[in-house]
């Protein structure tokens, strides 16, 4: 009898197991893959939060035959989790499944991880699951089904565990298509079953040892292997173990095919004379060469309807192909199926397990005719779709669509990163009671409809653009290209009929499956596009948002995504864009579309203001558009929790000098492809009406402010009605949300939202934009700010964001303070100088600190250097220096928060002037320069510079080398 | 006689350990009124200078709230009762978490004559606590301005003491003490300024400041027989000071030829009129914008921006006939001085506090300017308080008009005293020495008078 997972204990936050399952589509994605194994028999997930429960439920019940673990689970970490699982006896692998690549990294480092059976790191791909499970399989049954039964088996050799973490899904997946394709031919489900036996078996091997281990026992049943060039031999990493492999199999089986892998382009020499194929784990085109070098392509897992005498009359790959062949396959084929009990087989392995057994027990006896049988069939899948849709992701009907739905999904696969969040936010806000709490405001997740990575793929496939967006580095060129190419006729169809409910103007933006994730910060990487969505012709409707979306599958491969993957090191290849339709939030006043306020607010403030503690979060709201917050230029800020207490705007002079002066709309009527959000004066607002819920009014004469618009004056934004005289329960819902998110999350959150206060009666809405887990380093040490020589100090900042310590850093890229404030055109040189050093000390593999005066990444370039998060994302640290030319708040890393904590860059805020830390500009002067212009200095140092960082105190200090 | 200040220098230093602020203030008096006591000994027979240094009273005292946690929060409150010989103790209540001891007393000590030379009948005062507004919610600030006044009121009246705003302390504070006072004492008086219009305030305060210094500036080129009219004149600033000092300026039909902010200067050749002062007092007032975008509204002028590295401001270097600073202190150096004269500049009335470095001030006197310092031209602000008083006790409130004849002849009456006590102590025509003097000279003689209280 075969080893079979059937029993997942999943120990993890609400959030990570929202983030692997994705909900519905686990079923699908996970399921589809277990079909070749066994067709009546599929895992299911139990899961729990912490360790304690996990511990309880596997001492009382032994059928778990796995327990996969997150890395920290609130009461112990995965290791103790084993450890006490072992003491309890209980005999399940523990798996300890990562979500941070850097918090495994250092987790690693300071424990033996012997007690773990295996090590994973989560990268957004649903496969990896399945990954786990069928290493898990593989490693038990290869005894029987290889030394036994002569099944193949493939070796590979690596011990890279993000590395793995990604090749292993993908080889599964190519594996269980090319299973399928011996499978599909089976006439019948046994048949089926038993040739989906022929499955080669992956072995996974972390050491020289345990793979030739393996290859003595099954050299006979050897497809290939692939290896890494180098990896542990005699407990040691051996550069040339994977030479020295291939050459001692060789000796023994000479025509086994082995593939090489290394990330470094020289190992390619190394391995010419071998006769092995190599591969560069960088390369963008990594895993398409590999399914190349592995196998082909066949499709399979369908439903195969056929006549009673074996003729197909059509073939369902999933359920919704399934219900709509049903309206069509003559009668006599589906009273055939059914008299056989397929339906609820084929239902059972796809693990739409409620359906199948709501099917199974019917006879055929039950019903007058096959009519019958039809409509019953398409009335049970139907329901149970309704039933999943009003919980999760419905998917899109063209016929049923009435626009009620939250979120709904066109086309097949993954919904991305971002629509995944809001799914999740979705599922959240439904079965919490905060709709209750807060019966005054309305509480949703905007209207959207996901378009699914598969048609992302269809589209590249059949417009064959594959190979060419690659290749192509003219992002107009791909433009042109993707405008022109065609969009899969069936999902156009179905937008058309979203369209018909959809009358307000629409977001479109990428949801990748690698963005939004916390470990992976692709904020505004890709293209969004905001379409007014008001041609009197639905035609002309339509093609724009077609047009729309093309674009945003076009923006995956701009010179600006290429450049930022090769940043982070993933490939492009992983990448598959899922694209959200998203309805904006707002209300039509005469040509403009805004909402009344929109903001964003985070579990956890980096920097406190009394009575305010870090742990009280923090929210920065503006009238109209969010981009007047995100883009840093004037959003008011205050803690949740004492929402009386205006952060930096509690003086009459903050607020006259700093407070919101205009704010962001759309110009319904504007041309062009996208709606820029348009600037509009606070008397526009006042006269549309939106002003009095957020404004006060200040007198000259009487040399004072008072809440609302009453009086004579002008008017300020301090959102004081909301605030001060709760005009709508902001302050407490987002402390509710935030406490919510977190929660769910077990983590740090932030929430971007925008809120309609309509003036006709019906209740204000709150749109519950996007959900993000923030990542704070868990390191538990603190770190000491010796106290050292002050003549050694290069920075010392009691404003800090970021943890740790970095020694490794001579690079620095210094902006003159002088070039700073004088203006848009320097500006913009200012940021072009420091992209392009940015980009040549990426390409040498440098990591650099950053040093300038005034906001880094606002767009006001009076207030400091105009970059994008990708012409700085080489950097490691960053400096950000107030002076007297630039008046303006420090923006404490506000444009790229995000990205900072992601990438754990460290951000300095510094005020030497105002005594409020140091920078020693003079010793910096001092420093021959490298390489400048004349704007900005580049330079090298001798030796490191030391940055210490200590991120819950705040504080960091940067050393000069030692002379 | 140098001495004789030395000696009373020292003096004050050892009695007043630990406030450099208020030895500093005394030292730059008494400095500029050597003369005085040189030319008459009976100011120093009668130890007026002595009895000026020591308040005749000081408060200090406890001022504790809750905050909106509930927890107990403990400041220190202040009132420097300095000197009385001319009115009641007058001058402005100070939150700000800097505030000491010494610095209320160099402040009281330079409100006495600052509000003499108004002509106005204000002795001289100066409170606060060391309270920092920043961060606080209104409740908290009302807390602490009920807890503060509290204990002030007993202290305070309109007969004796009239309190008003100064740092952290704008309309809003003065409507919590105000409104604490009233239900303490039982009684509407004006026993603070800067009230609000609806409850005692007065009219034209944020105008007071700039017409004054126009006013000013018009009494003196009337000692040359000249008058304002087709004037060129150069303002620095953008702010409220700049833009009445304009407003006047239109009014009395001068060519206002600039105006800037931190970033840069307009230069507007054809002369800013009323239609182009109402844009930039909505640009400035209502959007709060850079005074950058007047040329985009008004091409045919010019906008220099300012480059922090150059030793000197553009703005001066326009040829003119007159030049109002009203944007900051020190923003005329020396080079910036020269380049007025050279330019043809030949009146100069401060509408900011302390705008000349003292190398220009010398620059100005030598090329024979019409100078008027700061202390005088621009004390329409500290005149308007003294007029808030006036319509108090009288129960009446004047109108714009009213008030505004009323400090144009208040301007006049402090250029008049200036002009005479500089005359009378032999220095005809400069201003500085005459503002430093009458001042002194009204509360000095005001003392004599009263005998040794």
């Amino acid at each position: 009898m075969p080893h079979r997972v059937r029993h997942i204990l999943l120990v993890s936050s609400l959030y990570e197991s929202f983030t692997l399952t994705e909900d519905g589509q686990l079923n699908e994605a996970l399921l589809r893959q277990f079909v070749d194994l066994n067709l009546s028999r599929e895992p299911d997930l139990t899961r729990v939060s912490n360790g304690a429960e996990a511990l309880e439920l596997a001492k009382g019940d032994h059928r778990y035959e796995l327990v996969i673990t997150s890395l920290q689970l609130g009461d112990m970490n995965a290791l103790e989790l084993a450890r006490r699982m072992r003491a309890a006896g209980v005999s399940a692998p523990v798996t300890l499944l990562a979500y941070d690549n850097r918090e495994l990294t250092e987790f690693t480092a300071r424990n033996d991880l012997s007690d773990l059976d295996r090590v994973f790191l989560w990268q957004g791909d649903a496969q990896l699951l399945i990954a786990i499970v069928k290493d898990l399989e593989d490693r038990q049954n290869v005894a029987h089904d290889s030394g036994m039964l002569g099944v193949p088996v493939i070796l590979v050799l690596e011990d890279n565990v993000r590395f793995y973490s990604s090749f292993l899904p993908m080889l599964y997946a190519e594996m269980m298509k090319y299973a399928r394709s011996v499978v599909a031919e089976g006439l019948n489900l046994s048949q089926k079953r038993i040739r989906a036996r022929a499955r080669p078996k992956i072995l996974l091997c972390q050491s020289f040892e345990e793979a030739w281990g393996y290859f003595q026992t099954y050299r006979h049943q050897l497809l290939g292997i692939v290896s890494d060039l180098e990896f542990p031999r005699h407990g040691r990493i051996d550069p040339r173990a994977g030479v020295e492999l291939t050459t001692r199999v060789r000796e023994l089986e000479p025509d086994v095919p082995i593939v090489l892998q290394s990330s470094f382009p020289g190992g390619e020499a190394l391995t010419e004379h071998l006769g092995v194929s190599f591969l560069l784990k960088g390369s963008p085109l990594l895993l398409q060469q590999l399914r190349g070098v592995l196998l082909e392509d066949f499709g399979f897992g369908d439903f195969v309807f056929r006549t009673p005498t074996g003729e197909e009359v059509g073939r369902a790959r999933d359920l919704r192909d399934l219900q709509q062949l049903l309206h069509t396959v003559p009668a006599e084929s589906i009273w055939y199926h059914g008299a056989r009990d397929h339906f609820s087989n084929w239902l059972r392995a796809r693990a739409e397990l409620t359906l199948a057994e709501e099917l199974r027990p019917r006879r055929l006896s039950e019903f007058e005719d096959p009519e019958h049988l039809r409509r019953d069939l398409i009335r049970s899948i139907q329901e149970y779709q309704d039933e999943r849709a009003s919980i999760v992701v419905a998917d899109f009907h063209r016929e049923l669509h009435d626009g009620s739905a939250a979120i709904s999904r066109i086309g097949g696969g993954s919904l991305g990163g971002k629509a995944r969040g809001l799914a999740f936010v979705g599922r959240l806000l439904a079965e919490s009671d905060i709709r209750e709490r807060f019966p005054a405001a309305r509480i949703s997740v905007p209207a959207s409809v996901v378009i699914g990575t598969d048609v992302f793929d269809q589209f590249l496939e059949r417009n064959a653009l594959h190979d060419f967006a690659h290749a192509c580095d003219d992002d107009e060129e791909i433009r042109a290209r993707f405008d022109q190419a065609e969009f899969p006729e069936r999902e156009r169809e179905d937008l058309r009929a979203y369209l018909e409910s959809a009358d307000y103007p629409l977001a479109v933006r990428s949801s990748g499956l690698l963005e939004d994730s916390p470990q992976q910060p692709f904020a505004g990487v890709y293209d969004t596009y905001l379409l007014p969505n008001n041609e009197p012709a639905p035609e002309a409707r339509l093609d724009r948002l077609v047009r729309a979306i093309k674009r945003v599958y076009a923006s995956t491969f701009s010179q600006r995504s290429k450049a930022f993957l090769r940043a982070t090191q993933y490939r492009l290849e992983e990448e598959k864009m899922a694209v959200i339709v998203q309805r904006v939030v707002g209300r039509v006043h005469e040509n403009r579309y805004y909402p009344d306020f929109a903001g964003v607010t985070r579990s956890h403030d980096f920097y406190p203001q009394p009575p305010a503690v870090a742990r009280d979060g923090v929210a920065a709201v503006a009238l109209g558009l969010g981009q007047a917050v995100t883009d840093g230029e004037a959003g008011l800020r205050f803690s949740p929790r004492h929402p009386r207490h205006l952060i930096g705007m509690s003086q009459q002079r903050d607020l006259l000098n700093e407070s919101q002066r205009r704010f962001f709309a759309l110009d319904l009527g504007q041309e062009g492809d996208s709606l820029l959000p348009t600037r509009y004066g606070l008397s526009v607002a006042e006269s549309d009406g939106t002003l009095a819920a957020v404004a006060s009014t200040w007198s000259q004469e009487n040399d004072s402010i008072s809440d609302g618009i009453t009086r004579e004056g002008v008017r300020l934004v301090t959102f004081a009605p909301i605030l001060k005289h709760e005009v709508f329960p902001l302050a407490a819902l987002l402390d509710a949300l935030l406490e919510l998110g977190t929660r769910a999350t077990t983590g740090q959150v932030e929430i971007e939202f925008a809120v309609n206060l309509p003036d006709d009666g019906s209740p204000p809405e709150f749109g519950f934009l996007q959900l993000r887990p923030i990542i704070l380093s868990r390191e538990l040490e603190e770190l000491e700010i010796e106290d050292v020589e002050p003549e050694r100090v290069l920075c010392r900042s009691s404003r800090v964001l970021g943890n740790g310590r970095l020694e490794d850093i001579r690079d620095l890229v210094v902006v003159r303070p002088e070039c700073v404030g004088l203006g848009r055109e320097p500006a913009l040189e200012v940021a072009r100088d420091v992209a392009r050093l940015d980009a040549q000390l990426q390409s040498e593999g440098r990591p650099y600190v950053l040093i300038g005066v005034g906001r880094w990444g606002s767009t006001d370039p009076q207030l400091g250097i105009p970059v994008a998060w990708s012409q700085i994302a080489g950097s490691r640290v960053i400096v950000e220096a107030g002076s007297e030319a630039v008046r303006a708040a420090p923006s404490q890393g506000s444009h790229f928060f995000q990205n900072l904590s992601s990438c754990n860059v460290g951000y300095f805020t510094v005020n030497p002037a105002l005594g409020d830390g140091v920078l020693d500009w003079d010793w910096l002067n001092r420093q021959p320069a490298a390489n400048e212009t004349e704007r900005v200095r580049h330079l090298r140092l001798p030796a490191p510079i030391d940055v210490v960082m200590a991120g819950s105190k705040g504080e960091g200090l940067m050393l000069k080398p030692p002379d | 006689m140098r001495e004789h200040v030395a000696s009373i220098l020292a003096d004050v230093k050892a009695k007043n350990p630990m406030e450099p602020e208020f030895h500093q203030a005394v030292e730059e008096v008494a400095e500029s009124l050597v003369l005085v006591l040189e030319k008459d000994p009976i100011y120093r027979s009668a130890r007026i200078l002595e009895r000026l240094v020591e308040p005749e009273r000081v408060i200090m005292f406890r001022v504790p709230w809750l905050d909106d946690e509930g927890n107990i929060q403990i400041n220190r409150g202040f009132r420097i009762e300095m000197n009385s010989a001319i009115g009641p103790y007058k001058g402005g209540l100070r939150f700000h978490p800097s505030v000491s001891l010494g610095t209320l007393k160099f402040l009281a000590f330079e409100q006495v004559f600052k509000n003499a030379l108004t002509t106005l009948p204000m002795g001289g005062g100066k409170g606060g606590a060391d309270f920092d507004p920043k961060g606080k919610s209104d409740n908290e600030v009302m807390r602490f301005c009920q807890s503060f006044m509290s204990e002030l009121y007993r202290h305070i009246g309109n007969n004796t003491d009239v309190p008003a705003g100064d740092i952290g302390v704008g309309g809003r504070e003065i409507g919590f003490l105000f409104g604490q006072y009233k239900r303490l004492a039982n009684e509407f008086t004006g026993v603070l300024t800067g009230k609000g219009l609806n409850w005692g305030g007065s009219l034209i305060r944020p105008e007071a400041t700039g017409y004054g210094a126009v006013y000013f500036a018009a009494e003196m080129l009337g000692t040359r027989g000249d008058t304002l009219e087709k004037k060129r004149c150069l303002i620095s600033g953008s702010g409220n000071v700049a833009q009445y000092a304009a407003e006047k300026l239109i009014e009395m039909n001068a060519k206002v030829l600039t105006f800037s902010d931190s970033s840069g200067v307009i230069h507007d050749e054809d002369g800013i009129d009323r239609e182009k002062l109402d844009w930039v007092m909505e640009l400035k007032n209502v959007r709060r914008g850079r005074i950058e975008e007047y040329v985009q509204k008004f091409p045919k002028a010019t906008y220099i921006p300012i480059d922090p590295r150059d030793d000197q401001n553009p703005l001066w270097a326009i040829p003119a006939d007159c030049a109002f600073p009203c944007a900051t202190q020190n923003e005329i150096n020396a080079l910036d001085a020269k380049n007025l004269v050279d330019n043809g500049v030949h009146v100069v009335s401060e509408g900011a506090n302390m705008p000349t470095v003292a190398e220009g001030v010398r620059t100005f006197q030598a090329g024979q300017v019409l100078y008027g310092p700061g202390k005088a031209a621009n004390a329409g602000g500290v005149a308007v308080s003294g007029l808030e008083m006036a319509q108090n006790s009288m129960r009446y409130s004047w109108t714009r008009e009213e008030l505004d004849d009323r400090l144009q002849l208040i301007m006049k009456q402090i250029h008049e005293t200036c002009l005479a006590a500089a005359e009378r102590f032999g220095t005809p025509g400069n201003y500085v020495n005459g503002a430093n003097i009458a001042g002194f000279l009204k509360v000095a003689d005001s003392m004599l008078d009263l005998g040794v209280v």
